[in-house]
């Protein structure tokens, strides 16, 4: 019995099957294996963050189940396509799946890493979770080959799967952090928590003046880094012409954009702290610092979208450069000054490192009467509880600090998204 | 007294140009201000400054340890969020439908714009945890926890820049491509990636400056001992710090020669990251003017 009969038989057989809606069939076999591979992938994925096991059984029924079904595409597809190459990936992934689904059941409950000196027992769930997660994703971006008939427009679809899958891997944390901030936080959310002073180490009382220390440093931040950030801006812009100065301008504000937070906290310490004292005044100042490259930026770029033309039509009625940047190129350039100033006036509200050893105490301050006090904010207050947790019962009212800091950072990003988009000038 | 318009126009130009030339001072001043407060430590230590001995008791202040721990972490965040962080990025720019990346790019940015000290929360509260039963790990506080985080951290900064640099690649590149039968996916591999590559190097670039200065949130979730794990590679062990970390947790008691030393460790962060965020920008501009004729 040579080849040629083999496939006649097969085809035959296959035609018993289904007959001619053999087309219509594959689809079908196609979609509900990529469905039910990314279903695996998902449970895989949940059972990885929630700790739980799907047991033996029906994680080597899953397997089995998937592993049929691709030996269906592959059966189907065998006579369609001339170049046996492109099916060889699902040929390899099925012999996987078969072989997993004999050997992971099998794998010791735990397997201590500490045998050979590291610190960690892997727990079969993980292994097992991980696999489908990655068998799941594989098996799904290639069950879109057939379904496409392997065209170029198949290894399009395949690539695309894990595209919309690594976005999705990205968007999670976003989702689990906010989600669990607002729900265990809204409960510590209280009349009592807003206007108390902070009592018993943050296990009773409230926020109040860290509440009032973050909005002060938030104005503060702002008195300091936007008339500096803006001049910049308009020297940068409209003033130089492009040289030496110019450029090491420009590669200090880059550096400075880069800097760590916690070098800006060291420096206000060396050189603030013995003038002003841990004290408003060093952490405004230090914090304007860290939000002047941003401003300085957004600026330019805001002053940069402003047409020429606009300026030498105020040329032309004889206006000089500052009359014409005063009148003519500032007011259509504000909403995107504003966009980036509270853009960076936001962040500089969530930042810890900077002030914790130049402005802030975490309970006794209170609200500061002259700017040589230091004060409380939020963020380092999240700080100290965050560290107490454990020993102290800090959970309900750090999370919900964590939820007022949020919406206080996020509120300013919404602002600032807000009038971009409110106020957009076309020229 | 008036002033001649001409007059006026020159004060007002200098008044900018000496607000302007405030970033060159505050870049000095930091400098100046690191730099001679490391000095006592230099001088009383020297070379032993990079060993890996750390013991206020005996006086033995080696910074290895803590070096290490920020390349291991920054390493290993940089290994999950460079390929996730690029993928998502051709997501966003190439595939994305007009309103789905209306809602994205905004998302993105929520992200980059939540503080680190929440970061460090959730880590301490909500992956700590997690890690420690699941690992068989001592506590859950370890180089894994601090890499997952930075990961996390750094992947905003990676997506968005990623995301511009894909987005300047000039229409008439692709259009080209497109015209000759390749498929969108073919392009993309072909054509709009190697063509944006260095743009996207510019946000890998800036992604690790961003994860080596990075403060509070991996100061949370590490074991902060001065410690190298044995085998070193052992992301899972109690130990361990980054220079940052160190700083942040050590300032608060630290006395003279030591202070001096954490100001050594606030001094290298300085400069390296510097050191990165200017070849960052070389590399995107080098981009720009690649395009500026297309």
């Amino acid at each position: 019995m040579n080849l040629e009969k083999i496939k006649d038989s097969l085809k035959k057989y296959s035609s018993l099957i289904f007959d001619k809606e053999n087309l219509e069939i594959k689809k079908i076999i196609c979609i509900f294996t990529f469905i039910f591979s990314s279903i695996i992938a998902i449970i895989g994925f949940f059972s990885l963050t929630n700790s739980f096991y799907i047991g033996d059984t029906s994680l080597r029924v899953i397997l089995i189940l998937l592993a049929i079904s691709y030996i269906v595409i592959i059966y189907i597809s065998i006579f369609e396509i001339k170049k046996r190459k492109k099916i060889y990936g699902i040929l390899i992934l099925t012999i996987i799946i078969f072989v997993a689904a004999y050997l992971l059941p099998l794998l010791p409950p735990n397997y201590e890493l500490r045998d050979y000196e590291i610190d960690a027992t892997i727990m079969k769930f993980i292994i097992n979770s991980v696999f489908m997660v990655i068998i799941g994703v594989v098996g799904a971006s290639l069950a879109m080959k057939p379904l496409y008939n392997y065209t170029s427009k198949s290894d399009e679809m395949s690539a695309y799967y894990v595209l919309v899958v690594s976005i999705l891997l990205v968007i999670y944390p976003l989702i689990v952090i906010v989600s669990n901030i607002i729900s265990n936080g809204i409960g510590g959310f209280s009349w009592e928590f807003l206007t108390q002073d902070v009592r018993k180490l943050g296990t009773q009382g409230g926020i109040f003046p860290a509440l009032v220390g973050t909005l002060l440093l938030m104005i503060g931040t702002a008195l300091v880094a936007l008339p500096l950030g803006l001049g910049c801006a308009i020297y940068l812009q409209e003033y130089a012409k492009k040289g030496i100065l110019t450029r090491i301008i420009s590669i200090c504000v880059d550096i400075l954009q880069g800097t760590p937070s916690i070098v800006h906290g060291l420096f206000g310490f060396a050189f603030f702290v013995p003038i002003f004292g841990i004290s408003v005044l060093s952490g405004i100042l230090i914090l304007g610092f860290l939000t002047l490259p941003i401003i300085i930026r957004s600026s330019e770029e805001a002053l940069r979208s402003i047409p020429q033309n606009i300026r030498e039509g105020a040329y032309a009625v004889g206006a000089t450069k500052w009359q014409a940047i005063k009148t003519v190129v500032l007011p259509p350039a504000i909403p995107g000054i504003i966009t980036g100033s509270v853009l960076g006036i936001g962040r500089a509200a969530g930042e810890t490192a900077p002030i914790m050893f130049t402005a802030v105490y975490f309970f006794g301050a209170g609200i500061p009467e002259s700017p040589f006090d230091p004060i409380q904010a939020l963020p380092y207050h999240l700080l100290e509880l965050t560290k107490l947790i454990g020993y102290k019962s800090v959970e309900q009212n750090a999370w919900a600090t964590a939820l007022l800091l949020l919406s206080i950072v996020l509120g300013m990003n919404a602002i600032a998204i807000i009038i971009r988009e409110k106020f957009r000038v076309e020229f | 007294m008036l002033l001649s318009r001409n007059t006026k126009e020159i004060i007002i130009k200098n008044i900018f140009l000496v607000i302007a030339a405030t970033s060159i001072f505050i870049i000095l001043f930091i400098f100046y201000f690191l730099f001679s407060q490391g000095i006592p430590a230099f001088e009383t230590l020297g070379g032993k400054l990079f060993s890996n001995e750390w013991s206020v008791a005996k006086g033995e202040f080696g910074l290895g340890a803590a070096i290490f721990g920020t390349l291991i972490v920054t390493g290993v965040a940089m290994l999950i969020a460079v390929p996730l962080g690029i993928l998502s990025a051709i997501f966003l720019a190439e595939l994305a439908p007009r309103k789905l990346r209306l809602i994205l790019k905004p998302i993105i940015e929520l992200l980059a714009g939540i503080p680190s000290i929440v970061y460090g929360f959730i880590g301490a509260v909500l992956l700590v945890p997690y890690l420690q039963p699941n690992f068989g790990m001592l506590s859950g506080y370890s180089y894994l926890a601090g890499s997952l985080i930075l990961a996390i951290m750094a992947l905003p900064i990676i997506i968005s820049m990623s995301d511009d640099a894909i987005k300047a690649v000039p229409r008439n590149f692709k259009e080209a491509s497109l015209a000759v039968g390749a498929t969108k996916w073919q392009t993309i591999k072909k054509i709009t990636l190697p063509s944006a590559i260095s743009g996207i190097s510019a946000a890998v670039v800036m992604g690790i400056g961003r994860a080596i200065g990075e403060t509070m949130a991996v100061s949370l979730v590490l074991g902060n001992m001065m410690e190298i794990p044995a085998p070193p590679f052992d992301l899972f062990e109690t130990t361990g710090t980054t220079l940052t970390a160190l700083i942040v947790n050590q300032m608060g008691e630290a006395t003279d020669i030591q202070t001096s030393v954490l100001f050594v460790a606030a001094v290298i962060l300085f400069i390296v990251v510097a050191i990165l965020s200017i070849s960052s920008n070389i590399l995107r501009e080098r981009i720009e003017k690649k395009f500026k004729g297309a």
